[in-house]
């Protein structure tokens, strides 16, 4: 297994390579010219000129390219041109919040879509199963920007118990630590919900699917005839198989990680990477642009790797 | 539903309710402003938007105390930084006496050597500072800004700034805010606009930042050491960036913020009628929006090297240009859109500026038989029957461009379209992304776009009108008069006389309407009325926030 491993992290390498080399190629290509942005309307014109070729944007294509991966092999992703600071600084402040939401969303989605998948298959065509449905079905056709705005509007302005937007209270670096959890822990409420609860619908659909399959298994009705106990039948044996898709999913989730929050992110002012990705895309801030697609890369690659070695823990016939 | 399971649900929000600031800070003597984006840096010279130059201005010393005096329409400088001044040499040159008790966070003090170190990288094009234009008109030598003869420091407290000519924005090119050169002396030149002391200045202003998140929050705490002109009465001002407009109006709302801006038209009215505690205030205008007209043909023009000037095949001619204008309903796209909140336009020169403003002129009415005329006596037609206008085998049909997420405009352009159908003109819709609709009208590569400008508090349209080949020239306009007249005006020695210079020009671009210039808009501002002292004016939305206090210390709540 751990061979397997260093062979996919070693094989990701030429794949990343190629990532942003195409992203490096198509953002330079792409019609608009980030020193426009960058110099005030009523400014000489001569200012655009001057920090073009301050920022380096005049040399030919390839003389960038070849500066820009000669940095990067080092570590160095370049500054970004919008926010005056390296991109790596600006990533490691945005990720980490970006990460708690996230896999925060990604926790409840999963286990609110399991536990909800499961009922529902338990209770097939019974009352329980159409409310979860219809429940579901209602989520997850609402769309993100609406549904965190209506939240807003009616847990925030209407019935003032969550916040309705940032990270934390204002100045709540002062506050003691247990507040101080407690408070992001509040500010979390509302975007995780529309982050993971609405996305639980559809986790949930999966599970209620596989876990029929399953059930309708002849090694499920050997187990049932053998006289085990149903909580045994349906943990044991049918989980353990109705679960594999699941993991699939899963993998697949963990590159939304750092970009699927996006308009979460700008409803709920969540100062993490979806929003630093949209600023860096508007501005064309080329090296910002570059440094978040390579991570989303990696985590793409992660994701995959992280599936397939959870495959095999759940299905012991899997060996790699 | 189990009675544990329903006690649970009913106990969860009010524990968290219950959650939030305990521990905290006192924020009864803190304001709380909503920003729609973050500051780049804290360093003046490098920062271009306008939130930046505003919070930038709390934290550096300024140089002179601005006043936009609105009944003159004119800015008025008062002393601060620098103390005195005198023009020499016939107003050439000038003199400054500056402090010598103001200084910076770390008791340093403020120097003529700072102020000279601040223009030197202005002019320095390896730092690329946005403001290079300031340094322009000062002297310069083979090619290069030359700082010592620029500026000559005579001691400690004086120097005197050189420049090639008189013009009437010679003080305001002063008015940069200096930074601290012992911070930044022996920074590399091309790494200046990254340096890690931007993001945490030593100022010598009334508030010095205390905190920065990223896309989050800028906090601000009064600075105890200032003297210029001394430390806020707020003990804090938070500014917390919200991009979404619904989350921010939300949050004034609630109380959670004290100021925020613009405000929707479509939203005063709610808030007017269900919030007593807020109020509404309008900035003076400085933004207006147009249509550009593509008046020559650009293609042959590029072609040729900017030799070849040949008229626009559609709208080269003044009276279509004006037709188009006649032929727009201006007025109930202002009406639906932004209804007090808004102004006609008669030229680029806004209202503010009232001692320049020619006010004989009047806005074009909406007028499509007035426009039709104009269109048969240029020599456009329907003359095979099809109901689009033609003229010499050119139909009259062109894209208009507009930029993607903006629904003032999104809006005027269907007007645009269905009025200039009626006139018998097909027009094509184009949404653009804005970088990509910035670079169509700069580099010329449009028939017509839907665009709006931000205008100087110094009056200088040289780069609007004065030669086809500035980028800022989005139609490609030239008249020998303009430019004679915008040399006139800018060389004139003082603005009466400058004055008759712009009426003259106004008065041309409304008979050529270069552009269909469509409107002036009066942002409006929200205001908790917990915060007192708040003056919004053409200065901007923090203009005096020393002077800000809070009315009513009720606790601030943190949700």
């Amino acid at each position: 297994m751990l061979r397997y491993v260093i062979r996919r992290v070693l094989a990701s390498i030429p794949l990343l390579l190629g990532l942003a080399t195409c992203t490096f190629v198509i953002v330079h290509l792409a019609p608009g010219d980030p020193t426009q942005l960058y110099v005030d309307a009523d400014a000489d014109p001569r200012a655009a000129a001057r920090l073009r070729a301050a920022l380096g944007l005049d040399e030919p294509l390839p003389v960038q390219y070849v500066t820009w991966l000669k940095n990067a092999v080092t570590g160095d992703f370049g500054d970004s041109l919008s926010k005056h600071a390296p991109v790596t600084e600006i990533m490691a402040e945005a990720i980490p919040r970006t990460l708690l939401l996230a896999s925060l969303s990604l926790a409840v989605n999963f286990a609110v879509g399991i536990l909800i998948g499961v009922l529902s298959a338990l209770n097939r065509g019974k009352r329980l199963d159409h409310v979860l449905n219809s429940a579901g079905l209602f989520l997850y056709s609402m769309p993100e920007f609406w549904l965190g705005l209506m939240l807003i509007l009616l847990f925030s302005l209407a019935i003032p118990v969550f916040p309705a937007s940032g990270f934390q209270s204002p100045l709540a670096d002062y506050y003691a630590t247990w507040d101080y959890l407690l408070d992001i822990l509040h500010h979390l409420v509302l975007p995780v919900f529309v982050l993971g609860v609405a996305s639980a619908a559809a986790t949930a659909r999966y599970m209620r699917g596989s876990m029929l399959d399953v059930l309708g298994q002849d090694y499920i009705r050997t187990a049932r005839a053998k006289g085990l106990p149903e909580s045994a039948v349906i943990g044991k044996h049918a989980m353990r198989n109705a679960l594999l898709p699941i993991i699939t999913l899963f993998g697949l989730s963990i590159p939304f990680l750092l970009g699927g929050a996006v308009v979460v992110e700008t409803v709920f002012a969540w100062p993490g990477m979806g929003k630093v990705v949209v600023d860096a895309i508007f501005t064309r801030d080329y090296p910002l642009i570059i440094g978040c697609t390579l991570l989303s890369g990696a985590m793409v690659v992660l994701g995959n790797l992280v599936a397939d070695i959870l495959y095999a823990l759940a299905d012991p016939r899997i060996r790699y | 539903m189990s009675p544990r399971l329903r006690a649970v649900l009913i106990l969860l929000p009010c524990l968290f309710a219950a959650c939030g600031k305990s521990s905290g800070p006192d924020l009864s003597n803190t304001a709380v402003v909503a920003l729609n984006g973050d500051v780049e840096s804290f360093n003046p010279v490098v920062t271009r938007s306008m939130i930046s130059s505003e919070i930038n201005s709390l934290i550096y010393p300024q140089m002179f105390e601005l006043t936009f005096n609105l009944s003159l329409g004119r800015l008025e400088y008062g002393p601060a930084l620098v103390k005195r001044w005198e023009f020499l040499d016939n107003g050439r040159d000038i003199k400054l006496i500056i402090r010598n008790d103001v200084r910076w966070e770390n008791g340093v003090l403020v120097s003529p050597q700072d102020i000279k170190f601040t223009y030197e990288m202005i002019g320095d094009p390896d730092v690329a500072s946005p403001l290079g234009n300031y340094v322009d008109n000062m002297i310069f030598t083979n090619g290069r800004f030359d700082v010592d003869r620029s500026i000559e420091i005579v001691n400690d407290t004086t120097m005197i700034f050189h420049f090639a000519s008189v013009y009437p924005q010679q003080l305001f090119h002063l008015t940069v805010s200096p930074i601290p050169k012992h911070i930044f002396k022996d920074v590399d030149r091309k790494a200046f606009a990254n340096h890690p002391a931007n993001a945490k200045p030593v100022g010598a202003g009334p508030f010095k930042l205390e905190k920065w998140t990223r896309h989050q929050e800028i906090v601000v705490s009064a600075n105890q050491k200032c003297t210029l002109p001394g430390p806020g009465l707020l003990e804090r001002v938070i500014f917390r960036v919200i991009q979404e407009p619904t989350t921010r109006l939300t949050e004034l709302k609630k109380g959670t913020i004290d100021l925020m801006w613009p405000v929707y038209f479509e939203d005063v009215k709610g808030l007017q009628e269900q919030y007593a505690d807020i109020k509404l205030e309008t900035l003076p205008p400085r933004v207006y929006e147009y249509i550009a007209w593509a008046n020559v043909d650009f293609e042959e023009y590029k072609k040729s090297g900017g030799k070849t000037v040949r008229p626009h095949r559609l709208f080269g001619d003044a009276r279509v240009r004006q037709a188009l204008t006649y032929g727009i309903n201006r007025k109930g796209i202002l009406d639906a859109k932004l209804g007090p909140y808004g102004e006609l336009a008669v030229s680029d020169f806004s209202p503010i500026f009232r001692w320049s403003m020619n006010t004989d002129l009047r806005p074009y009415p909406y007028d499509p038989q007035r426009g039709r005329q104009l269109l048969q006596s240029a020599g456009w037609s329907d003359s095979d029957g099809d109901g689009v206008l033609d003229k010499g085998g050119v139909k009259f049909e062109f894209s208009l461009y507009y930029g993607i997420g903006n629904a003032r405009r999104a809006y005027a352009a269907t007007v645009i379209q269905e009025n200039l159908k009626q006139l018998g003109i097909v027009v094509h819709l184009t949404q653009l992304e804005p970088v990509v609709l910035y670079e169509k009208a700069s580099s010329k590569d449009y028939d017509a776009f839907l665009g709006g400008f931000n205008v100087s508090l110094a009056i200088d349209p040289s780069n609007r009108w004065n030669d086809i080949s500035d980028p800022y020239n989005s139609a490609g306009y030239h008249s020998d008069r303009v430019s004679e007249l915008i040399t006139l005006g800018l060389r004139a020695p003082n603005e009466n006389e400058a004055a008759r210079y712009w009426r003259e020009i106004q008065s041309i671009l409304h008979q050529d309407q270069p552009f269909t210039f469509m409107y002036w808009i009066k942002d409006v501002v929200a205001i908790n009325r917990r915060l007192k002292g708040t003056k919004i004016n053409t200065l901007g939305i923090l203009d005096r926030i020393e002077n800000w206090k809070i009315g009513d210390p009720k606790a601030y709540a943190t949700f």
